[in-house]
């Protein structure tokens, strides 16, 4: 499992939150694991739940005609990735 | 994109929408109505697994030995509500005879700014909702279609409802977009219509009691509703026969302040509740039952709910998929 960097981290953590993911430590995210139907066991009402998390923490909208949403969603990685480039261009 | 239409026999699909559209717009309804017998004849005699399917849920609800006549009728009420389906996207409700009960209700859930999800089945026609357009303009209408799975809808829906087609919600694209735009839709104020009586493969589904069986019953939209914190109001568009309607609306739930802790308590207590409503509706309009396969099938990963069965369950099981 590769590191997860520091941003990385931090969405991890309001993930695990979010989510109310008992049994799983922020730490232990693996940043390149899938998020969704994989061991996290996460379906499509949870990207609902984080995206709502996302807008209160972050203060902008994931947008369901972004056409990069599947990639977006695929991992904590790209996740993250899209989140600071956001944050970046804000 | 109606040119290759009939280029295109082997597209059955295609084929059939249109023959109906051509023989339901251009002859009128009661030739196309007439022309129903012997379709249903055909598939009556065709359709081996659904002529199963109707007589065992006919003997759920009305007991005894089911007649090949109540069979018949139950094929036959299906056929004539896939017609009117033509009918009602091309002209709204122009034609029908409509009975409107719950409008209050709907109105007063919509006037709350939080958006509506509009829970229907495949008991009677949902499509009856598109009658009330002409009579109900407070809020926008959305629905999710897979514009892969079902092209032959989306075709039909394009073409006839040009401005139902463009609020359409497409289930193909990848789920995040599908439920991101879901919360958008309830965001600004609209009605999303959602079918709670059959789930998808890959779907969380719940086995409740249902006509005495325990039936799998898809956990999605109530997931939906309790993440959104979205009211719920049931919607039943009930066929009477000849050309009269019946849209019911039905105050059923308002999850507005439940914690993420309660959710799945909660989404159980509107899964079991809800397939408790519609078995009464099933029972006092079986006809309008239009789930002609073995609706009691349990997939292989479906589990049973704790409090109708006493059986153990773990945090967030009774789950399947």
């Amino acid at each position: 499992m590769s590191t997860q960097t520091e941003a990385e981290h931090a969405l991890a953590e309001l993930i695990v939150e979010s989510l109310n993911l008992e049994d799983v430590q922020a730490g232990d995210l693996d940043p390149e694991a899938p998020l969704f139907g994989g061991d996290l066991g996460l379906d499509s009402i949870d990207a609902l739940e984080i995206a709502l998390a996302v807008s209160k923490s972050y203060g902008f909208q994931l947008r369901s005609d972004n056409p990069d949403n599947k990639q977006i969603f695929a991992s904590l990685r790209a996740l993250s990735g899209h989140i600071e480039q956001r944050r970046a261009e804000a | 994109m109606n040119a290759h239409w009939r280029y295109r026999p082997e597209g059955g699909s295609y084929f059939a929408q249109w023959l109906i559209r051509t023989i339901a717009l251009y002859c009128g309804r009661p030739v196309a109505r007439a022309v129903l017998y012997p379709v249903t004849l055909y598939f009556f005699l065709r359709r081996r697994h659904e002529r199963q399917a109707s007589r065992a849920f006919l003997h759920s609800v009305l007991g005894g030995p089911i007649s090949c006549a109540q069979i018949f009728r139950h094929m036959h009420s299906f056929a004539a509500v896939t017609l009117d389906r033509v009918y009602m996207l091309a002209r709204g409700a122009r034609g029908f005879e409509l009975e409107v009960e719950g409008l209050e209700t709907l109105h007063q859930t919509v006037e709350q700014g939080r958006g509506v999800i509009l829970v229907g089945s495949h008991h009677g026609s949902f499509e009856a909702l598109r009658m009330l357009s002409n009579r109900y303009d407070k809020a926008t209408l959305r629905v999710v279609l897979n514009k892969q799975q079902t092209p032959a809808m989306t075709a039909l829906l394009e073409a006839l409802a040009p401005d139902i087609g463009a609020r359409v919600i497409d289930g193909s694209q990848d789920p995040a977009s599908v439920v991101l735009a879901l919360g958008e839709a309830v965001r600004q104020g609209h009605m999303v219509a959602l079918l709670a009586d059959r789930g998808r493969p890959d779907e969380s589904m719940l086995q409740v009691p249902f006509l005495g069986r325990p039936a799998a019953f898809p956990m999605g939209p109530w997931m939906l509703a309790a993440t959104l914190r979205v009211p719920v109001v049931l919607c039943f568009g009930l066929y009477l026969g000849g050309n009269r309607y019946k849209l019911m609306f039905e105050s059923f739930a308002d999850p507005k302040g439940l914690s993420r802790q309660g959710r799945m308590k909660a989404v159980h207590g509107y899964v079991r509740d809800y397939a408790s409503r519609l078995e009464k509706m099933a029972r006092t309009y079986p006809y309008n039952w239009f789930n002609f396969y073995d609706f009691w099938h349990v997939p292989a990963n479906c589990k049973v709910d704790a409090d109708s069965s006493g059986h153990d369950l773990r945090d967030g099981a009774g789950v399947c998929g």
